[in-house]
C-alpha cells in the first residue's frame, strides 16, 4: 500500500495537509487534515465583555480578520439591539471590499497562479512576469490600504467597534481611494479575464451544493441575514445550525459540516453560482461571457470566481464612496442592554462565516464560530478523492500529489481559522488484516453480511456472515436484519460490511474500504449506496468500512468461486483469532 | 543561490498567521527581502522549502502540540539566531488564556469532546521560550512592519536589533493624543509594549494591550488608578490578561499592596 502525503500545503494560510492512500488500483482513503494547534477561542471569550470579544476573535485568522470582526460585531449588535446608521454600514462594506481585494489578489496571483504557470513561488514567477507581478502586488496593497484607512491597521485593526467606528476616514482619504480604484480598472479587467480564461483541468468534476449569504434587495454582495442554497432553499441565519451542524473528525483539529448529510461548498465560486445573475456593470458582461456549467462542478473555477469578485469590488468602491461622502460622521451608538442572543454572518473571502453569541449580565455566556474552511473540509476531501481516483485510473499516478495540492489550494483554505509542499512518501504497509485488527482492538465492531446467494460471488458477504455465526462470533448481522438490530445502543458503533465489490483487481483480493468512498466512487457503482443512505446515521456512514472481496463472477445461478472461497477462509481465520 | 547571503527561515506554529502575512504585506520591500537573503523556508509564500542549517529563524505562533514542540526543537538546533515574532510566539498568545492545566483540559474537552481523539497530541499553549532559547523577541499582534524591517536589516548587517522597551504611552505622546485615562476610559497604554504607533488611541479608542506586557510598565500604579476610577478589579485583570499570555502570572504577581 502506498501513501501520497502532502504534509504541509505550501502557499495556503495556516498549517495543514492532505494524504491519499492507494491500494492497487483503488484510492482507499483521502484525508484533509489541519495541524493547526487547538486554540479554544470559543471558550476563552466566555466571561469577556462584548467589546473584548470583538478585540479577541479577529485573532482567529489574520487574513480574514476584518470578516471575523465584522461578523462578531453584527452578531453582538443583533444580540444587544444596536442599530447603526447607514454611514456605518457603508463604511463597513468598504473595509470588507478592501479585505476581498487583498485576499483574492493574494490568492489568485501569488498562491494559485504560480501553479498554472509552473513556478514554485510568486517570487520565481516575478522574474519572468515582472510587470504583472508588480501591479498585482499594488492591487493587493490597495486592498490593505483600504483596510488600514478604515480599520486602523492592515491586520487586526481595532477601529470598527460595536455601534460604529472610533474615527471616520477623512474626505480626502475617501476621494483618494475612489480615484485609485478607478485608475486600477484596466488591470482589474485584465485580471478577471485572465482567471476566467485559465485552462483549468477537467478533473475533478462533480456536482455539489453551494451555499452563500443572500444580500438584501436582490443585490450581489457579501453580507445578509439569510443563507441561499443552490438547491433553492433559504435558511434564516438564526437557524445556521440547520446548515452547518458541526462535528469533528479524529484526524484533524478543524471541525466539519454537512448539509442534510451532504458536503457543500462556500466561497467565491458559491457566490458566483448562486448570485451571479444579480451582477451589474462590467462584471455582468464578463459573467455572461465566461460562466458555464463547469463552474457548477469544478472547484478549480474558484479562481475564476475570485477574479470576477475582484472586478465587482473595484466597481462597487466608487459607488460606496459617493454615498459615504454625502453623509455626516455619526457618533458611536451606545447601548444599555446586558442580555441577548444574536447571530451575525458575513461572507469572508473564502466563504460564509457565522458568529453566534449569547450575552448575559453584560458578559459573553455562549460563543459559536463557524468558519468557511470548516464548511469546505468535506468537499475538499471529496474532490481530492475524485481527482486521485480518476488520475489513478488514467495511469497518471505521478500527477496525484500535484493535483490534490491544486484542489486544496483552489478552495483558498484559511487553515489557521480552525497549511504548506511535501514529498511523496511510501508509508509502512497496513493491509486489511492489520487495519481490521487495529479497529477491533479499539472497539467492538458489528459485521454485516450483504449480497445475494443466487448470484455467484455476490453471495460472499452473506456466506461469511453465516459462517461467523456458526463459529460463535458475536454481533454478526445479515442485510435484512439491520433495521431490527439497530436501536439506540448500536447507533454509535462502527459497522463492517462484508460484500463482493468490483474494483478491477484479481478475484479474491481483499480490501478494507471506508464506506463513504463507495458513495463517491463512480467505478464502484453499488447497490449499497441507496440502501445505506436511508438506514445509517452520518456517524456510521463516516466511520464504517466495507470489507470488499473482488468477485470472479456474479452470474445468476452460480455458486461461489474458488478464489473467493479462499478469500472468505482468510477473513474467517482472521476474525476468529 | 549566492553563498554569502544569510539563510533565513520563516516558520508558523499555532496562531493566526498574521505575522507571516504581515511579512507578505511588506509588498514593496518583499522583493528586496527575498533578494537580500536566501529565504530557505517560508511556507506561506513558496513551495520549494528546505529544512537545513539556517542563520536566522523567525518563528510565529505558540507551541500547542507535541508535533510543534518537536518542530521548535528542530528549528533551534539548526538555527544560529531564533527570533520570536508576534505575541503568540513571545508570550503564548490569546490561546494561553487557560493557565491552569486542569482548566485547559476541561475547556479542551468541551470543544473537542475528548482529548485523546486528536492525533497531534495537544499541549497547553506556551511561548516558544518555554522550550528553547530565544535570541530576540519581536512582539505585536501582528508585528509592525517598521519594527520587522528594521530588525531584519539589522540582523542582516550583523547587528543586534533595537526594540522598544517603553510603553505605548510614549508613542501616544509623540502623536499628541489626549490621554484616555484622563477621560476615565480603561486604556492599557501604560502597560503595553510600544511599536504600534499608538494606533487605537489615534482612533480615539483605548489600547487593548495587543502588543503584550511592557517590562517597564508600572502595573501597581495603573491598577490602583483604575480602581480609584471605579473599574471592577476582575475586569481590569481580565483586560490585562487578554494579550499577555503566560506572562500574566508575573504581571499579576507584581501587583503588590493593592487592595482589591
Amino acid at each position: 500500500m502506498k501513501k501520497i502525503a502532502i504534509e504541509h500545503l505550501a502557499r495556503v494560510e495556516g498549517n495543514g495537509g492532505v494524504t491519499a492512500t492507494i491500494d492497487g488500483r483503488l484510492v482507499t482513503d483521502v484525508k484533509f487534515f489541519v495541524n493547526e494547534g487547538p486554540r479554544l477561542v470559543e471558550r476563552l471569550v466566555l466571561g469577556k465583555t462584548p467589546e473584548e470579544d470583538v478585540n479577541l476573535v479577529p485573532r482567529i485568522c489574520a487574513i480574514c480578520s476584518v470578516s471575523h470582526r465584522y461578523a462578531a460585531i453584527r452578531s453582538l449588535e443583533n444580540a444587544l439591539g444596536v442599530e447603526v446608521p447607514p454611514k456605518v454600514t457603508l463604511l463597513r462594506e468598504l473595509m470588507h471590499l478592501g479585505e476581498m481585494i487583498e485576499s483574492h489578489s493574494l490568492h489568485v496571483y501569488f498562491l494559485a497562479l504560480p501553479d498554472y504557470l509552473g513556478f514554485p513561488s510568486a517570487v520565481a514567477m516575478a522574474s519572468k512576469y515582472g510587470f504583472e507581478t508588480k501591479i498585482a502586488l499594488e492591487m493587493k496593497q490597495f486592498g490593505n490600504l483600504i483596510m488600514e484607512t478604515v480599520s486602523g491597521r492592515f491586520i487586526h485593526g481595532e477601529n470598527p467597534v460595536i455601534g460604529g467606528f472610533g474615527k471616520y476616514p477623512s474626505r480626502e482619504e475617501l476621494v483618494w481611494i475612489k480615484n485609485r480604484a478607478i485608475q486600477f480598472m484596466p488591470f482589474v479587467l485584465k485580471t478577471a479575464k485572465l482567471f476566467a480564461e485559465l485552462n483549468y483541468p477537467d478533473c475533478p468534476e462533480a456536482e455539489t451544493i453551494f451555499a452563500c449569504l443572500n444580500p438584501d434587495q436582490d443585490r450581489f454582495g457579501f453580507v445578509g441575514d439569510e443563507i441561499l442554497l443552490s438547491t433553492g432553499e433559504r435558511i434564516n441565519i438564526k437557524d445556521y445550525r440547520d446548515l452547518t451542524n458541526e462535528f469533528h473528525v479524529s484526524h484533524s483539529t478543524c471541525k466539519r459540516s454537512l448539509y442534510k448529510g451532504k458536503p457543500y461548498s462556500v466561497g467565491a465560486l458559491a457566490r458566483i453560482n448562486n448570485l451571479g445573475e444579480r451582477l451589474e456593470g462590467e462584471v455582468k458582461r464578463l459573467y455572461k461571457k465566461y460562466f458555464n456549467s463547469r463552474w457548477k462542478k469544478n472547484p478549480l473555477y474558484n479562481n475564476a470566481a475570485q477574479g470576477l469578485e475582484i472586478l465587482y469590488s473595484f466597481e462597487r468602491i466608487p459607488q460606496v464612496i459617493d454615498e459615504l461622502l454625502k453623509l455626516p460622521d455619526p457618533a458611536l451608538v451606545k447601548y444599555t442592554k446586558k442580555e441577548g442572543k444574536g447571530v451575525g454572518a458575513v461572507e469572508a473571502p473564502r466563504g460564509t462565516l457565522f458568529h453566534s453569541y449569547e450575552v448575559s449580565g453584560g458578559r459573553i455566556a455562549f460563543a459559536d464560530i463557524i468558519t468557511p474552511t470548516a464548511q469546505n473540509a468535506e468537499d475538499i476531501e471529496k474532490y481530492c478523492y475524485l481527482a486521485a481516483q480518476k488520475l489513478l485510473e488514467e495511469g497518471q499516478e505521478d500527477k496525484i500529489k500535484e493535483r490534490m495540492d491544486l484542489v486544496v489550494r483552489s478552495f483558498d483554505p484559511c487553515i489557521s481559522c480552525s497549511a504548506h509542499m511535501a514529498q511523496v512518501r511510501r508509508a509502512g504497509e497496513e493491509n486489511w488484516k492489520e487495519k481490521l485488527a487495529r479497529l477491533r482492538k479499539s472497539e467492538s465492531l458489528i459485521f454485516v453480511g450483504l449480497g445475494n446467494q443466487n448470484h455467484g460471488d455476490d453471495g460472499a458477504g452473506r456466506e461469511l456472515a453465516l459462517k461467523l455465526r456458526e463459529q460463535g462470533v458475536k454481533d454478526v448481522w445479515l442485510e435484512e436484519e439491520i433495521e431490527d438490530s439497530f436501536g439506540e445502543k448500536n447507533s454509535r458503533r462502527r459497522l463492517i460490511f462484508i460484500d463482493a465489490v468490483c474494483f478491477g483487481e484479481s478475484p479474491g483480493k481483499i480490501v478494507l474500504l471506508p464506506l463513504q468512498y463507495i458513495f463517491w466512487n463512480s467505478v464502484l457503482s453499488h447497490r449499497l449506496s441507496p440502501f445505506l443512505s436511508g438506514q445509517l446515521n452520518y456517524h456510521q456512514l463516516k466511520n464504517s468500512f466495507v470489507l470488499g472481496i473482488q468477485p470472479e463472477s456474479i452470474e445468476e445461478g452460480k455458486g461461489i468461486s474458488r478464489s473467493v472461497s479462499q478469500a472468505l477462509q482468510k477473513i474467517l481465520n482472521e476474525i476468529k483469532n | 543561490m549566492q553563498k554569502d547571503k544569510l539563510k533565513i527561515g520563516i516558520y508558523e506554529l499555532t496562531g493566526c498567521a498574521g505575522d507571516a502575512l504581515l511579512i507578505l504585506d511588506c509588498e514593496e520591500e518583499l522583493v528586496n527581502i527575498f533578494k537580500a537573503a536566501n529565504i530557505e523556508s517560508f511556507l506561506m509564500a513558496k513551495s520549494d522549502n528546505l529544512d537545513g542549517e539556517l542563520d536566522v529563524a523567525f518563528v510565529e505562533g505558540s507551541v500547542t502540540s507535541e508535533k510543534e514542540r518537536q518542530e521548535i526543537l528542530d528549528i533551534r538546533q539548526r538555527s544560529r539566531i531564533v527570533v520570536a515574532i508576534g505575541i503568540c510566539s513571545c508570550f503564548g498568545g490569546i490561546q494561553a488564556a487557560f493557565l491552569e492545566e486542569k482548566d485547559w483540559e476541561e475547556n479542551f474537552k468541551k470543544v473537542y469532546e475528548t482529548k485523546d481523539l486528536i492525533y497531534i497530541q495537544p499541549l497547553q499553549s506556551k511561548p516558544i521560550d518555554e522550550y528553547i532559547k530565544v535570541d530576540y523577541y519581536l512582539p505585536g499582534c501582528p508585528i509592525g512592519k517598521e519594527q520587522f524591517l528594521s530588525t531584519f536589516s539589522r540582523i542582516l548587517a550583523g547587528n543586534s536589533p533595537e526594540l522598544y522597551r517603553f510603553p505605548v504611552c510614549v508613542e501616544c505622546k509623540w502623536n499628541e493624543n489626549d490621554c484616555l485615562l484622563n477621560k476615565d476610559i480603561l486604556c492599557l497604554g501604560p502597560l503595553t509594549r510600544a511599536g504600534c504607533n499608538s494606533v487605537c488611541i489615534n482612533h480615539k479608542l483605548p489600547c487593548v494591550g495587543c502588543w503584550g506586557p511592557s517590562e517597564e510598565g508600572n502595573r501597581t500604579s495603573e491598577f490602583s488608578l483604575l480602581l480609584e476610577k471605579g473599574f471592577d478589579p476582575q475586569l481590569i485583570k481580565q483586560k490585562m490578561a487578554n494579550f499577555s499570555g503566560t506572562r500574566i502570572s508575573e504581571f499579576l504577581a507584581t501587583l503588590k499592596g493593592v487592595k482589591k
